[in-house]
């Protein structure tokens, strides 16, 4: 989470427009063929122009672009079992990074909530938008209750090893979608209390 | 005077084991009456409150146990029944579904079909009656714990509600959080039912107190009268309030 970024270059674009040029760059680069292909230069230049006119700080790419390469990852292996895997393993790999880099521009220069209400003037499906919406606004909760439930194991770990750290990690994993799953019925009813239908 | 609430021989078991959680409970709160329900952890106090607003049963009863403002409450008038009774939840992270304070205010009213310049009008009155004028913009979760829970609040008084049901309204707040919300509490019209452990704050805002244990409707009846029985407190895992410990000789009688 952070204060958007709304630099002089793009203070003049509208949510519309800088959601169209995203969605533009996004079926363009799926559309490419599944093998590094010289047409994957069109896209990445076009988020080379924009990446300045945003003034998104590396860092903040990098950091977000590693918790996302581990997905990334996880598809383009899934690659690795098809006939010709290589080049279709290597084109996953592109075109998620290409992907999730233009989400970043979007997401650095636009708050959440303008792209839910120009989506919604889109007429997207309200069940959607509303998820969206959820995964929004409980991120942080459940981020914050990990380091808490992340702290209070710390505080009863005696051991440094390092099998004991990725047992707890797990544990707090597997803790932590119980508990989400016991909040999302709390939502649904607090939800429900004030009309939700 | 016309109930606002009335309760008759409520019994509730939970759907997935069956326990019984609530047994026979018979009770009416008058209009513009502000009630406690006490009880140890565990009694059905939070069960009770989501009856109110009618979201238990899972599967509303064709013999009706809860009346408000004189009509029973069926699966045909549970919107009618959710707009007038508001429901406090104790955790407000639970109840602050949206991205900013002006969309979870406006959640309820948005329900009921208030749009445009009426409803952000209702939702900077909302805002101004707990407190938090211009803090339409702001996230949720960059809120304090008692900021949360006035916003939770202001989401509640914006579907205009004849019934106030709040749960732990002052669990978790620090004690300047727990007087101001009190004095908050008390400016609020309208009947009030409020679930709590905070026997100070039931001391100071309601006139009248139930006590549950296991489900059941163990005592009923003026606050200091019942909260001054120190043996009934013991019995039912609660204490004779500090304030009641230490009256002042010409302070009111029960």
């Amino acid at each position: 989470m952070h204060a958007f970024a709304n630099p002089a270059g793009l203070r003049s674009i509208s949510t519309r427009s800088k959601l169209l040029i995203v969605l533009g760059i996004i079926s363009f680069t799926v559309l490419l063929p599944r093998r590094p292909d010289v047409l994957y230069l069109i896209p990445a230049a076009a988020l080379l122009v924009l990446w300045p006119l945003c003034r998104m700080p590396l860092a903040y790419a990098l950091r977000r672009l590693l918790v996302a390469e581990f997905f990334i990852l996880g598809i383009a292996l899934m690659a690795v079992v098809a006939p010709a895997a290589a080049p279709i393993f290597l084109s996953t790999l592109l075109k998620s990074n290409l992907c999730v880099f233009t989400m970043l521009l979007l997401t650095w220069t636009t708050p959440f909530q303008d792209v839910l209400q120009e989506l919604r003037a889109w007429h997207f499906p309200s069940v959607m938008l509303t998820t969206l919406a959820l995964m929004y606004r409980y991120l942080p909760v459940l981020a914050e209750e990990s380091r808490r439930m992340g702290r209070a194991r710390a505080s009863r770990t005696f051991s440094r090893r390092r099998s004991a750290a990725w047992q707890n990690l797990s544990l707090i994993i597997g803790r932590l979608f119980v508990r989400s799953a016991d909040r999302a019925e709390r939502i649904y009813l607090a939800m429900c209390a004030r009309g939700w239908k | 005077m016309r109930a606002a609430v009335e309760i008759r021989q409520l019994t509730y078991r939970y759907p997935q084991n069956g326990r019984l959680a609530l047994e026979q409970l018979s009770f009416s709160v008058a209009e513009e009456e502000c009630i406690g329900v006490l009880g140890p952890n565990g009694a059905g106090k939070s069960t009770l409150l989501l009856h109110l607003n009618g979201l238990l049963p899972e599967q509303v009863s064709s013999a009706p146990s809860i009346w408000i403002a004189g009509e029973p409450i069926h699966s045909k008038n549970l919107d009618t029944v959710r707009q007038r009774v508001g429901l406090l939840f104790q955790d407000p992270d639970d109840q602050l579904i949206s991205a900013t304070v002006f969309e979870d205010v406006a959640f309820g009213p948005r329900q009921l079909g208030v749009t445009g310049a009426i409803l952000k009008s209702l939702v900077g009155q909302c805002l101004a009656q707990v407190g938090l004028s211009g803090f339409e913009d702001r996230q949720p979760h960059r809120l304090s714990h008692g900021e949360k829970r006035r916003v939770c609040l202001a989401g509640v008084l914006a579907c205009k509600p004849s019934v106030l049901v709040l749960d732990e309204p002052t669990s978790d707040l620090d004690p300047r959080g727990r007087r101001e919300f009190k004095a908050l509490l008390q400016s609020l019209p309208g009947a009030k039912i409020i679930a709590t452990h905070d026997l100070e704050l039931v001391v100071d805002l309601c006139s009248r107190v139930v006590i549950l244990d296991e489900g059941k409707l163990v005592a009923e009846g003026p606050t200091v009268k019942l909260l001054s029985n120190e043996e009934l407190m013991l019995v039912h895992g609660l204490e004779k309030p500090h304030s009641l410990l230490h009256r002042h000789p010409h302070g009111p009688t029960a």
